[in-house]
C-alpha cells in the first residue's frame, strides 16, 4: 500500500466510520457542550475521578504531565494586548472526542483502541502494549499513560479509600493508555436494559458522569441515531454534520449566525463532540 | 435506579446496624470487635439489594453550608459516588466538584478512629465510656459559667441538643463561627431589605451586576446559582442575560462576565453611588434625597476614584436604565473592609433606585421551627471566646465544626490562649490544627455514615428541613455521631428525659415523628410518614412567606475616598476563597488537590497572583518564591503573574498551609489566614478581609510552577479551540 494509493482512497482505508451508504445502525453516542453555559468550575472532572477510577498523582507527577483527568478544562485568554482579562477567561472542557476517523486507532500496533459499532473510540486495556503511539497521534491530547502502578502506589488509594473504586471499571495497571469513555459503564448497563425490554435506549435514560453532575447543564450527551435525542437536534440546528469535514458555518455567509463547531475539524478526525462557541455581550 | 421506597430501618440491619453483623462479600467491613464475623448468602438477603446494581439513597451533603440534596449511589454495602438529589429544590440534580469529593472525606485514611487522650505530646486511644465519664468529670469540676462551646454553623436537630445540653449545664456560651461567612452581608441585607438572606432571583435578572460576589465559584449556595445563571443566560424566550462582574480580583464568576472590570480596592460604594449617579442624569425616576447625596459622584470622580473607566460606567448606566429588571449583588469582595457595610449599602440602594426589590430580590421564606434554625457564626464569636481564654476565663472548651486554630489570625493568638484552657474537648474528623491541641479528641462519623438534620440558611424554595442519614455501615467502629455524643452527654444531666432514647436514631424519628403533622405527614401512619421522609432526603416545611421591602436611607450613607496610598505597604491583599478549598477544612481531599484552579490551573500549592506590571516593576516573572509581609506576619509562596487583578492588588487563595489534618492537606501550600491584620468593618465589628496590606520582595528562588495550563500561557496561537462570538449574533430562542 503505497502512500499515493492510501491518499487517494483514503475513503476506503478508513476506519470503520459511517457514511451516507453505511450508517450507524442502533447507536452513535454523541455529545455537545455549550460553551456559553460551561463556567470552568471543574465538578465534570472531580465526577470523572469519583466515576472512573482515576488516580491521584500527586504534584510531582503532575508536573511531569502524568495527570490523569480524561475530562480537564483547558483555560484561554483572550486579552489582545488589554491591560486586564476583561471579558473573562474562556473555558473549554477537553475530552476524548471520541473521533470517528480517529488519529489514535490508525498507529496502535495490536488494535488496542478501535472503534465500536456504536461509534465509540475504545480502548481495550489488557490488549495495550504501552507503545504510546496514540498518544503520539492525538491532537487533542486526550489520552493519559499509566507510568506507574498507580494501585501499588503510595497514598493513591491508601485503605481504606480502595473500598470508593466504582467496581464498574477497571483499574488501571502499570503500561497501559486510558482515556475517556464516554462511561461506556454505564451504556452498556443502559443498552442491556433496554435490549431486555425490546426498545432502545430512550434519551435522557444514560447520562455521563460529567453531564449529570455539571450545575448548568453545559454537557448533553445521546444517541445521534435517535431522531428525538436533544443531542442530535442541537447538531442539525448549528447544521453540524459528522461526516462532513467543513460544516455549514464554515463555508456559507449567512451561517454565521450558527456557533458549533468541532476542534481542529480541518484534521478530518470527525470528532463525535460538537462545542457552541461562548458569547460576550457587545453593548458593555 | 431503583426506587428507594423500602422500610429503611431493615436496610441498615442488613448492614448491621441492628447489631447483627452482615459481612457482604467484596466490601470490606468484615472487621467486627469481637473477631466473629457472620457471612450471609446473597439467596438470602433482601430482595432489593441486588449484587453488582447501585441503589441509591437520598442524604444531604455536608461539605458547605449550602446543603445540597445529594444521593449516594449504594453497592454491596459500600457508597461509591454521590450525585444531585432531582427532587431538592437547591442542587436539582446536580452537584459541585467539592461535593463529588464527599466520598473522600468518607474513605479518608487520616480519619481519627478512637477517642484519644493527652498524655504529653501523644494521644492515648481511650473507649468511649472513659471519655464521656471523663467529660462528666471535669464538668462537674467547674462552674457553668466557665464552660464553653465552640461550633460552626448549626441547624437541625443537632442544634436543638446542643441548645438542651448547653441548658442542662446552665452554660449560655455557644460561640458560633465561621471562618469565611458572608456575615457583613448578612447585616447589610437585614438593614437594607428586613431579612438577611433574600432570595436572589438570577433566572429572573435582565442584567447581572455583581460585585464581587462569587456565586458561581464559592458564594453562598453556588450549585444553586450556578442552575439559575444558566437561565439567565439562555432563558426561554433567547433573550441572554449579562454579566457584569466588578472587583479587584478575578473569581470564577468574574471569569464568565460579558464584562469584567478591574476596580481599586474599597471604592465598589464610590461605584455604585456614580452608577445612581449617572442613572438619574440620564432620566432615571430617583428621589430628592438620594439624588442630593449621589450628586457629587460625578462619572468624571468616579472613575478616577475607582479606575474603571468612564466609558464603561456610561455603557453599564445605560445598560441598567435599558435592560429591567437587573440584579446588583454585593460580594465579599465589596464588603471585606473597613467601610465594608457602607459598600454594601450603597450597592443595596443602587438596587433600590433601579426598582429591583420584589422582582430579583425577593423575601424568604419563615421557619416553622426556630429551634431548629441554621445559627450563623461571625468571627467576633471567637474574638469574644478568645478575650475570655484569655482572661482564664474558660476551664472547659468543647470545639465542634471549625477550626480555629487554622483560621485565626496569627494577630489574635488564639492558639496561646487556647494553652490557658485547662481542659479542652474537639469533636473532630481529623486530627487537624485545633484537635491537636485538645486534651481529649472525640472522632465523628463521616457525614455518609451519620444520622442528622440540616436547615441551610439559603433554601431556593420554601423553608425544609433536609435529612443526612447513613449511606453505609460505619468504616470505623470507634466513632460516633455528633447527635450521639450530644445525647449521651445530655443522659448523664437529663437522664430521665433522654434514657428513653437509644441512640440518636431513635431520638430523631421520635422527634420527627411526633411532630409528622408539622411535617407534612398529617395523614400518614407513623412509619410511612418516615419512610418518605428518607426516601425523599428532606421534609418540605409550610413556611409562611416573609415579604421584604427596601428602605435603604440616604441619611448617614457615606462612602469614604479611595485608600491613601501606604509606601511601607503598598499592596493590597485579597485572600481568595476557593470553590475547592474554602476555608481549609478539605484540605485533605486529594481530589480537590489535584483539581486545578479554575484561573491559575494551578494544583497542589498556594501562589500569589500579581498583575503583569506590579511583577514588571518589581522585576519578578512567574515561580518566583516571594514573601508577602504584612504588619501581622509574613508568608512565602510562588508568584503567578495574569492580567485577571488590579495591579495594586496581590491575591494568594485560603485553605493552604495545613500543619496538621493529614497527608494530602499538611505542608501543601501556605496558610494566608495567619497574615490577615486585625481590621474590622466599623459597623459589624467583622474581620475585614481584604483590608490587609502588605509589601512583596523575591526570596531567591525560584520554582516552575506545577499547573495544568500549557506553556503557550492560555493563548490559542491561532488555532480555533475555544471560540467566542459576539451574543447579537445569534438567536438563542431558535436554539435548542
Amino acid at each position: 500500500m503505497s502512500i499515493t494509493n492510501l491518499l487517494e482512497n483514503w475513503s476506503d482505508f478508513r476506519q470503520q466510520h459511517p457514511s451516507d451508504d453505511r450508517p450507524h445502525r442502533e447507536y452513535k453516542w454523541a455529545m455537545s457542550i455549550d460553551l456559553d453555559a460551561c463556567t470552568g468550575c471543574n465538578a465534570c472532572s472531580v465526577a470523572c475521578y469519583a466515576e472512573n477510577n482515576l488516580p491521584v498523582v500527586g504534584k510531582e507527577k503532575f508536573l511531569h504531565g502524568h495527570s490523569h483527568h480524561w475530562i480537564r478544562i483547558e483555560r484561554y485568554w483572550a486579552n489582545d494586548g488589554r491591560e486586564f482579562a476583561d471579558q473573562g477567561a474562556q473555558f473549554l472542557p477537553m475530552l476524548c472526542q471520541h473521533c470517528e476517523s480517529a488519529p489514535c486507532e490508525t498507529v496502535c500496533p495490536v488494535g488496542a483502541t478501535n472503534h465500536t459499532a456504536d461509534g465509540l473510540n475504545s480502548q481495550v486495556y489488557n490488549r495495550c502494549v504501552g507503545s504510546r503511539y496514540c498518544n503520539a497521534n492525538c491532537p487533542y491530547k486526550a489520552r493519559y499513560f499509566n507510568w506507574y502502578d498507580y494501585p501499588t502506589t503510595d497514598n493513591v488509594w491508601p485503605e481504606p479509600m480502595n473500598q470508593q473504586l466504582n467496581p464498574d471499571v477497571t483499574v488501571r495497571g502499570k503500561g497501559v493508555m486510558e482515556k475517556c469513555t464516554f462511561c461506556v459503564q454505564r451504556l452498556t448497563v443502559a443498552k442491556s436494559n433496554a435490549r431486555s425490554e425490546g426498545r432502545s435506549v430512550l434519551d435522557g435514560e444514560v447520562q455521563t458522569a460529567c453531564q449529570q453532575v455539571c450545575p448548568t447543564g453545559a454537557i448533553s450527551f445521546g444517541n445521534l441515531v435517535d431522531p428525538l435525542a436533544k443531542v442530535g437536534k442541537q447538531w442539525m440546528t448549528q447544521q453540524v454534520d459528522l461526516n462532513k469535514d467543513k460544516q455549514a458555518k464554515d463555508v456559507a455567509e449567512e451561517a454565521a449566525k450558527l456557533r458549533g463547531y468541532r476542534i481542529l475539524e480541518e484534521l478530518r478526525t470527525y470528532p463525535s463532540v460538537m462545542y457552541l462557541e461562548q458569547l460576550r455581550e457587545g453593548s458593555i | 435506579m431503583i426506587e428507594n421506597s423500602f422500610n429503611r430501618r431493615d436496610f441498615l440491619k442488613v448492614l448491621g446496624w441492628g447489631g447483627a453483623t452482615v459481612a457482604l462479600s467484596g466490601c470490606g467491613n468484615t472487621s467486627v470487635e469481637d473477631g466473629r464475623e457472620f457471612v450471609t448468602s446473597y439467596v438470602q438477603t433482601a430482595d432489593y439489594i441486588i449484587p453488582s446494581i447501585g441503589t441509591y439513597f437520598n442524604s444531604t451533603c455536608a461539605q458547605c453550608d449550602a446543603g445540597c440534596g445529594i444521593m449516594g449511589r449504594v453497592r454491596e454495602g459500600r457508597v461509591l459516588k454521590l450525585e444531585g438529589n432531582p427532587k431538592s429544590p437547591t442542587s436539582v440534580g446536580k452537584m459541585c466538584g467539592l461535593g463529588q469529593a464527599g466520598v473522600q472525606a468518607h474513605y479518608n485514611p487520616d480519619r481519627i478512629r478512637e477517642p484519644l487522650l493527652r498524655n504529653g505530646d501523644k494521644g492515648e486511644a481511650i473507649t468511649w465510656e472513659k471519655a464521656l465519664a471523663l467529660i462528666n468529670e471535669k464538668i462537674g469540676g467547674v462552674k457553668a459559667e466557665n464552660i464553653a462551646f465552640l461550633t460552626g454553623g448549626v441547624s437541625g436537630h443537632v442544634k436543638v441538643l446542643l441548645k438542651n445540653y448547653l441548658d442542662a449545664l446552665g452554660s449560655g456560651h455557644h460561640y458560633v463561627y465561621e471562618a469565611v461567612a458572608p456575615s457583613i452581608m448578612r447585616a447589610a441585607n437585614k438593614k437594607a431589605y428586613g431579612v438577611e438572606m433574600p432570595r436572589l432571583r438570577l433566572d429572573k435578572a435582565k442584567v447581572i451586576l455583581s460585585f464581587g460576589a462569587d456565586f458561581l465559584g464559592a458564594w453562598v449556595s453556588p450549585v444553586h446559582f450556578s442552575q439559575q445563571y444558566a437561565r439567565f443566560r439562555k432563558a426561554d424566550n433567547g433573550k441572554r442575560g449579562v454579566l457584569v462582574q466588578v472587583e479587584s480580583k478575578m473569581t470564577l464568576t468574574g471569569a464568565n462576565a460579558d464584562r469584567w472590570l478591574a476596580i481599586r480596592p474599597g471604592t465598589e460604594g464610590i461605584l455604585a453611588l456614580g452608577l445612581i449617579n449617572a442613572l438619574s442624569t440620564a432620566g432615571l425616576s430617583v428621589s430628592g434625597d438620594v439624588v442630593a447625596v449621589v450628586k457629587e459622584y460625578t462619572t468624571d470622580r468616579v472613575s478616577k476614584d475607582t479606575g474603571v473607566s468612564a466609558e464603561h460606567i456610561a455603557k453599564l448606566a445605560a445598560l441598567l436604565k435599558e435592560r429591567s429588571p437587573s440584579l446588583i449583588i454585593a460580594g465579599s469582595a465589596a464588603e471585606g473592609y473597613a467601610h465594608g457595610s457602607q459598600n454594601a449599602a450603597a450597592i443595596a440602594l443602587l438596587n433600590q433606585v433601579l426598582g429591583n426589590v420584589g422582582k430579583t430580590v425577593e423575601g424568604s421564606s419563615g421557619i416553622p421551627f426556630p429551634q431548629m434554625a441554621p445559627t450563623t457564626g461571625n468571627r467576633q464569636a471567637l474574638q469574644a471566646l478568645n478575650d475570655n481564654m484569655a482572661q482564664d476565663k474558660v476551664k472547659v472548651l468543647f470545639s465542634y465544626g471549625s477550626n480555629p486554630v487554622f483560621t485565626a489570625p496569627a494577630s489574635m493568638k488564639l492558639k496561646e490562649n487556647l494553652k490557658k484552657v485547662p481542659f479542652k474537648v474537639a469533636f473532630a474528623h481529623y486530627m487537624d490544627e485545633t484537635a491537636v491541641e485538645a486534651d481529649l479528641v472525640l472522632p465523628l462519623n463521616s457525614a455518609l455514615e451519620d444520622w442528622g438534620t440540616v436547615m441551610p440558611e439559603y433554601v431556593a424554595d420554601g423553608a425544609q428541613l433536609s435529612i443526612r442519614q447513613p449511606l453505609m455501615e460505619k468504616l470505623h467502629p470507634g466513632t460516633l455521631g455528633m447527635g450521639d455524643i450530644l445525647l449521651a452527654l445530655l443522659k448523664q444531666r437529663r437522664p430521665n428525659e433522654y434514657k428513653g432514647y437509644e441512640d440518636f436514631y431513635s431520638y430523631l424519628r421520635n422527634a420527627m415523628v411526633s411532630n409528622k403533622g408539622a411535617l407534612g405527614g398529617a395523614d400518614a401512619d407513623d412509619n410511612t410518614f418516615w419512610d418518605a421522609a428518607l426516601s425523599h432526603g428532606m421534609v418540605k416545611l409550610a413556611g409562611s412567606p416573609v415579604n421584604i421591602s427596601s428602605h435603604v436611607s440616604v441619611n448617614g450613607l457615606v462612602v469614604p475616598a479611595p485608600f491613601a496610598e501606604d509606601s511601607a505597604y503598598p499592596l493590597h491583599l485579597i485572600p481568595a476563597v476557593s470553590a475547592s478549598l474554602r476555608d481549609g477544612r478539605n484540605a485533605n481531599e486529594p481530589w480537590l488537590q489535584e483539581s486545578p484552579d479554575p484561573l491559575t490551573t494551578i494544583v497542589w500549592d498556594s501562589w500569589v497572583e500579581m498583575h503583569p506590571k506590579t511583577a514588571a516593576k518589581l522585576g519578578i516573572v512567574e515561580g518566583d518564591i516571594v514573601e508577602v509581609a504584612s504588619k501581622s506576619g509574613a508568608i512565602k509562596a510562588q508568584v503567578y503573574v495574569f492580567t485577571g487583578i488590579h495591579p495594586d492588588v496581590i491575591s494568594v487563595p485560603l485553605g493552604y498551609g495545613h500543619e496538621a489534618m493529614g497527608r494530602y492537606a499538611k505542608g501543601v501550600g501556605v496558610n494566608a489566614f495567619k497574615i490577615l491584620d486585625p481590621i474590622f468593618d466599623k459597623e459589624t465589628g467583622e474581620l475585614a478581609m481584604h483590608e490587609t496590606r502588605v509589601k512583596v520582595s523575591k526570596a531567591g528562588q525560584r520554582v516552575i510552577i506545577v499547573k495544568d495550563e500549557g506553556p503557550a500561557g492560555g493563548q490559542q496561537m491561532g488555532r480555533k479551540i475555544a471560540v467566542r462570538m459576539s451574543s447579537d449574533k445569534v438567536n438563542l430562542s431558535k436554539e435548542v
